[in-house]
């Protein structure tokens, strides 16, 4: 039993981490604490909805479509929401992203109306049997899928010139703009990234249940994940999110649904109080 | 963490002294009192027009009224409550809290306990419901110790989730499923037992917790709080002591929260746990920043325009629908997810063109027109 | 005027009369000016204004909303054939948006504000509880709720009636049914509902009805927000039991089916009524669905014979839901504004909120209409719709079916 709450943990904290991954991304750019991930999430279960139910577009090309709307969707959030804001205190923006979620799910809700949709595209859903252990074929891809998108994404912050711009860029605003790097273009790269980090995740969850507004919820999951391992780190979010994955299922396998959220927030209370920049951050202001 | 960012994670600095200099506050008294007058005024005379909804006997539309009931007004006055504490904390000691809720909770399990379960008179579990608010206030004021900005932020926040899962745990154990059902509230042999009643039963209550809070920013220790936030060092190396400031400030707070909490759980006649969601506690949040941050004045305006606006929007839209023509469709079909799109639309608009809130951006018009004038 | 919302119903009636003879001397009038009116109660010469409260938005919206859109839908209908007695019926929604404080609010708003004959839905068992004080003070009479607090129908409150199955119904026939069709003596069953309200109400319900039967029920809560039924069904795995019962909402009673399935425990299940939508069915998909139903005192559009659906059907079609015609929601609304159409015409030609009140109270009945069981009141018994059945979904045809009729099954309701 141990073994299969582990597993299963594993596989859900996968996305959660995928999520976390794009909120880190946007944190490390802007320090946009971005209370709108969940819903943008959200926006990748109805995309799949829209390139796969509606528009009926074969599997490889609905994902592209997916992926470039996703990208256009966080570019598009950074010029509306996002830009006129820069160089205002942390609430505000806060605020921000919480009225964007507010805006996203009315749209979404009169775009698609409120009944959730059933989403169903190519990927497997079958089972994966290993002894005792089952695990579903759809949280596993899942799991690779989100793997596979974080070494991606590793790759490139550490490899491609665009990603060491970024990260230099999140280091120091200043000296980046000294040194004639357009910060704009740099913070628009990161939302286009964590809101396509945000979508896969929505695409997974929407077809493991629904297609619903309320998966926003689910994708706030991602929060303590990203705080538990560090808002400034990549890695940190990725294990974030699997530990908030194990968590969830050994609360509630072993004591109940309902106390799942204690044990999440018991750490992160304990994790802020000892150790605020998390397990993988490094050591910044913030302390007293 | 470079400069920039410093200051991005520290406080926002509110322009605006809370004390005018005392040259321009002699010349505006003779105004100020009748202003006074007149808003007195209003305020007593407005939940009869709501009640009645007639202005001295003219018969005015639901829509002339804004769609806003009395109900809708006391739920108000008790987010008033909790609005106005969050800024004063915001406002004094620089910190944010997104456990608002909590303490709504936790004046609502204290009233439970003393009223619901021990019997004791409704203005007994009032005072139950402040000593509890203060004292988890300073619990949970512990964390601003150690931490600071978006940190302690979160920690409130996961101290939300845990007093919800207590607030749960509580209800299961001690009362129904469906709740936690109160007794009705009285005031000796006088029952609270209409809207009009509620009403001027909170109003003196937000006036005075208004009051209180200004006259505590205002003051000897709130002064000292301001210099906290604005220079935590030189405020220490000034004698101050920080911490107890602090914790004082957070204990105050959460007292006039928790105090609302109760009200709210006595006018609802029943709560559940689901009531204290992270969406209530972010809609204090939302308050504050839209009305103004750092004032008491923002506190009020912010509630108002946060419980009353979608109701306003519902109304017209309402309107809109019925008069036909292209959007009339959509108006009908999604009218709560066109007043929700609308409403998230001003909040953002408001964010991006008046970042100091209402009051903020009224006080910057004043100052426009009456150059001078007292901000 | 609308002080008399608080006062007495006699003062009520002079304000009605005088207001009526004001509006005569002043020689507002026509003919017509002699018909009667009540504004106070919603009633005005041409129109009747009639209060509807449902989550259109937040997590309930997904059943709620449907519900809003079939009572609507049924009452353009009434209206299109001229209404009662000479009046239209105008629906006035509020959205609660899952939340109690709005509830209260649109209660109030409908006693006095935008005073309305009566009102419906109430979908929310909490804010319905804490509802109960403000109803016996205003008045407002609550006909046909889309979910019945225990707190409103127990003691018999003349203010409220039901609108829809109960719990208790909906665990006795399911238990009663499986129990009977399975042929077991003493079942062992496994209740998966949400930890919330009306979840643990209906796990008691559950143990209730097993015990009778002399077997046990075990209960395995899940969160609204979950994202794996894992532990779940490990522990359905652990309980081994011969049946199961779902409460929930459409996405945790999929993740329940679907690991079920993914973990081989193939047993029937059965799932409260809110949960007979076809999205579910499709989205389980043929494998996890075929053994799933559930309890219902509505028939869905395709389960129920032509003649009894054509005018649901027509409608739907007409108002642009053609996709909602079969989801259970949408025909419990369209069952419950038949309801009221019916309880509004025995009013007669001067309807008040009194009188309504006075026609429900005294013994009501609405014979099965093809598309839900009976309906009774008593003065004694205002839960209403008592009879379910099971009901199950063909994937070939893509139809509900129902295992026989309402009266079949009513051996196992008490």
């Amino acid at each position: 039993m141990l073994v299969q709450f582990l597993l299963t943990g594993l596989a859900l904290g996968s996305i959660y981490g995928l999520v976390a991954l794009g909120f880190a991304v946007i944190y490390k750019a802007e320090r946009v604490f971005n209370f709108a991930q969940g819903i943008l999430m959200v926006c990748g279960a109805y995309l799949a909805y829209t390139a796969t139910t509606q528009l009926g577009l074969p599997f490889p090309v609905a994902v592209i479509v997916i992926i470039a709307a996703a990208a256009l969707l966080g570019i598009v959030i950074q010029f509306l929401f996002i830009r006129p804001l820069s160089g205002q205190p942390l609430l505000p923006v806060i605020m921000i992203t919480i009225a964007l979620s507010i805006i996203l799910k009315a749209l979404i809700e009169i775009l698609y109306g409120v009944q959730p949709k059933p989403l169903a595209t190519s990927l497997p859903t079958g089972v994966l049997i290993l002894g005792d252990v089952r695990l579903s074929q759809l949280n596993l891809t899942a799991a690779v899928v989100s793997w596979v998108c974080m070494g991606v994404f590793f790759a490139f912050f550490r490899f491609t010139k665009a990603g060491l711009l970024m990260r230099a860029t999140a280091d120091s605003h200043e000296a980046a703009i000294l040194s004639g790097v357009n910060v704009n273009r740099i913070n628009a790269g990161a939302w286009a990234i964590g809101t396509i980090l945000a979508v896969i995740g929505g695409v997974f969850l929407g077809q493991i249940q629904l297609a619903s507004t309320e998966l926003e919820h689910i994708g706030l999951l991602a929060l303590p994940a990203v705080v538990i391992g560090g808002l400034q780190s990549i890695p940190g979010a990725i294990v974030g999110g699997i530990l908030v994955g194990v968590i969830e299922q050994l609360a509630s396998g072993y004591i109940s649904p309902k106390a799942r959220d204690v044990f999440i927030y018991i750490p992160l209370l304990i994790m802020l109080l000892v150790r605020p920049w998390g397990l993988f951050g490094n050591r910044e202001l913030g302390r007293v | 963490m470079t400069s920039v960012s410093t200051s991005r994670t520290a406080m926002p600095i509110d322009e605006f002294a809370p004390s005018a200099p005392a040259r321009q506050k002699a010349a505006a008294r003779p105004l100020r009192w009748l202003w006074l007058a007149v808003a007195a005024a209003v305020l007593v005379y407005l939940p009869f027009v709501l009640h009645d909804r007639a202005i001295l006997g003219y018969r005015l539309s639901n829509i002339q009224l804004l769609n806003v009931g009395l109900a809708q007004l006391n739920l108000t006055l008790i987010a008033v409550l909790g609005a106005v504490s969050l800024n004063y904390l915001t406002g004094c000691a620089g910190l944010v809290s997104i456990g608002h809720a909590a303490f709504f909770a936790v004046g609502a399990m204290a009233a439970a306990a003393t009223g619901a379960q021990l019997g004791l008179p409704f203005l007994v579990s009032l005072v139950a419901a402040l000593i509890a608010g203060a004292a988890a206030g300073v619990l949970a004021g512990l964390p601003s110790l150690r931490v600071r900005g978006l940190y302690f932020v979160l920690s409130t926040m996961a101290l939300h989730f845990i007093v919800v899962f207590a607030f749960s745990e509580y209800q299961y154990a001690a009362f129904d499923v469906f709740g936690i059902s109160y007794p009705q509230p009285a005031i000796g042999p006088f029952a609270l037992d209409s809207a009009l009643k509620w009403y001027f039963f909170l109003l003196p209550i937000v006036v005075l917790c208004c009051l209180a809070c200004n006259y505590s920013l205002k003051h000897r220790e709130g002064r000292a709080l301001l210099a906290v936030r604005d220079n935590e060092q030189a405020a220490s190396s000034s004698g101050i002591d920080v911490r107890v400031l602090r914790l004082k400030a957070f204990a105050f707070s959460s007292a006039i929260a928790s105090l609302a909490g109760a009200l709210q759980a006595y006018y609802l006649t029943t709560v559940s746990t689901e009531l204290y969601s992270l969406n209530l506690a972010i809609s204090f949040i939302a308050m504050i920043i839209i009305g103004g941050m750092g004032s008491i004045a923002g506190g009020v305006v912010g509630a108002l325009v946060w419980l009353l606006l979608p109701s306003v929007l519902t109304g017209f839209a309402g309107e809109l629908g019925a008069a036909g023509g292209g959007l009339a469709k959509i108006f009908v079909e999604h009218r709560p997810q066109v007043v929700n799109l609308i409403f998230g639309s001003l909040v953002a608009v408001l964010l991006i063109f008046a970042p100091g809130g209402i009051v903020g951006a009224a006080r910057k018009l004043t100052k426009l027109v009456r150059p001078g004038a007292e901000a | 005027m609308a002080r008399c919302a608080d006062g007495t119903h006699a003062a009520r009636r002079f304000l009605a009369v005088a207001g009526a003879a004001l509006s005569l001397s002043l020689g507002f009038s026509s003919s017509q000016a002699l018909a009667f009116e009540s504004p106070q109660d919603g009633v005005y010469e041409d129109r009747i204004d009639w209060g509807v409260t449902g989550d259109m938005s937040g997590p309930a919206a997904g059943s709620q909303h449907p519900w809003v859109k079939g009572f609507q839908s049924r009452m353009h209908l009434v209206n299109e054939k001229g209404g009662i007695n000479g009046r239209q019926i105008n629906v006035l929604a509020e959205d609660t948006r899952y939340d109690a404080p709005s509830e209260r609010i649109a209660y109030e708003k409908f006693a006095s504000q935008t005073p309305v004959l009566g009102m419906s839905g109430m979908g929310n068992s909490s804010a319905q509880t804490a509802l109960v004080p403000m109803i016996n003070r205003l008045k407002v009479p609550v006909v046909g709720t889309y979910t019945t607090a225990k707190a409103s129908v127990e003691p018999t409150n003349p203010l409220i009636y039901g609108g829809f199955c109960g719990f208790k119904q909906m665990a006795q026939v399911g238990v009663g049914h499986f129990a009977n069709s399975l042929k077991l003596d003493k079942p062992k069953v496994a209740t998966v509902h949400l930890d919330v309200a009306s979840g643990v109400e209906f796990n008691g319900y559950m143990d209730e009805a097993v015990k009778k039967l002399g077997g046990t029920n075990v209960s395995i809560p899940i969160k609204v927000v979950a994202a794996d039924a894992t532990p779940q069904v490990l522990a359905l795995l652990d309980a081994k039991p011969d049946f199961v019962a779902i409460h929930g909402v459409a996405t945790t009673s999929l993740l329940v089916l679907k690991a079920m399935q993914q973990y081989g425990v193939d047993v029937p299940s059965f799932a409260i009524t809110y949960l007979g939508t076809p999205s579910v069915y499709q989205s389980v998909g043929e494998a996890a669905g075929k053994n799933y139903h559930f309890v219902s005192c509505f028939t869905p559009a395709s389960a129920a014979s032509p003649e009894a659906a054509a005018d649901l059907i027509a409608q739907a079609e007409k108002d642009g839901h053609g996709a909602l015609q079969d989801d259970i929601n949408f025909v419990a609304g369209w069952v419950v504004a038949g309801l009221v159409a019916e309880a509004i015409t025995e009013a007669g030609e001067e309807p008040t909120r009194e009188k309504l009140v006075e026609i429900l109270n005294d013994g009501f009945e609405l014979p099965a209409s093809g598309l839900s069981s009976k309906l009774v009141y008593t003065s004694k018994d205002h839960e209403g719709l008592k009879v379910l059945q099971p009901i199950g979904y063909d994937y070939a045809t893509k139809k509900f079916k129902s295992f026989g009729d309402y009266a079949d099954f009513e051996q196992y309701v008490n």
